[in-house]
């Protein structure tokens, strides 16, 4: 190797080929650039979130999840989707290994609709397809989620947080129908004397 | 008749593997520092406009997300 001849494509250039005062220039303009995308993403940010009221859902709410089943909100005969006074939807679920409970919901197009969950057991994930709702489950905690729907149909709801052996198979559904056909929908309601 | 037995690639390998630009005929002809000097001396354009267009793809590609994919799928709170 040491006998060949050195290789021209090698050979170092002098410093200082690019002036030095075109340098700074370039970098200045670049830097600008990039400020300038910075700040049209948190601009789209910041005012798509105030103008769709966009913000992670962050509901801190202690529950007892060993009585659960027993008393309060998430009885079973409380569970899934009950129209409030102001027109708003509210859907109990409960995600348990490896079950939603219900499995499958109905709610009202173009209503506010409020999901509130919790779990008995283990974490699990809440999740609808085509849509931004997206939340954890915890033991102990209430999750809430609040969202609107604008087109009717079937949305999938997979827990989406490994919770066991079983956790490929806990699916469920959530059905958005037009909002004049939900009180149609409305099942007859049950008797039960477990107090809520 | 046994089977001819091919001879393996390395057996016509003479000497270390050597890139084709190894040799100075198949590359573009080496430029002095005068002839850089004259090409850079409005700086680096064509990094600059192969780097402008990587991130503006980058960047059209996350408006794109946020407002054909995102919103669309609805507010949540």
């Amino acid at each position: 190797m040491a006998d060949e001849p050195p290789n021209p494509l090698q050979r170092v250039l002098p410093g200082g080929i690019v002036p030095e005062d075109e340098v700074v220039r370039t970098e200045q303009r670049w830097l600008i650039i990039m400020l300038g995308m910075l700040a049209v993403m948190m601009a789209v940010i910041v005012v798509t979130s105030l103008t769709h009221a966009l913000h992670p859902p962050s509901n801190v709410e202690l529950i007892n999840s060993v009585t659960l089943h027993l008393k309060g909100e998430f009885v079973e005969s409380n569970l899934g989707t009950a129209l409030e006074p102001d027109g708003s939807a509210t859907v109990r679920l409960i995600a348990q290994q490896y079950s939603f409970v219900p499995e499958c919901v109905n709610v009202p197009a173009d209503t506010p609709v409020k999901f509130r969950l919790t779990s008995p057991d283990v974490i699990h994930g809440f999740i609808l397809g085509d849509t931004n709702v997206n939340t954890m489950v915890v033991p102990g905690f209430v999750s809430e989620v609040r969202t609107s729907f604008t087109t009717p149909g079937e949305y999938t709801m997979p827990c989406h947080e490994f919770c066991g052996v079983g956790h490929q198979g806990m699916w469920a559904r959530v059905t958005v129908v037009p909002r004049e056909q939900f009180p149609k929908l409305t099942v007859v309601e049950r008797t039960s004397c477990v107090p809520q | 008749m046994p089977a001819p037995v091919e001879e393996p690639i390395s057996a016509h390998i003479e000497g270390p593997h050597r890139s084709a630009a190894h040799l100075p005929e198949h590359v573009a002809a080496p430029i002095g520092a005068a002839t850089a000097a004259e090409a850079l001396k409005d700086g680096p354009r064509g990094a600059l406009l192969i780097a402008a267009m990587a991130v503006g793809l980058l960047f059209i590609g996350w408006l794109a997300f946020y407002f054909l994919l995102f919103l669309p799928r609805g507010s949540v709170g």
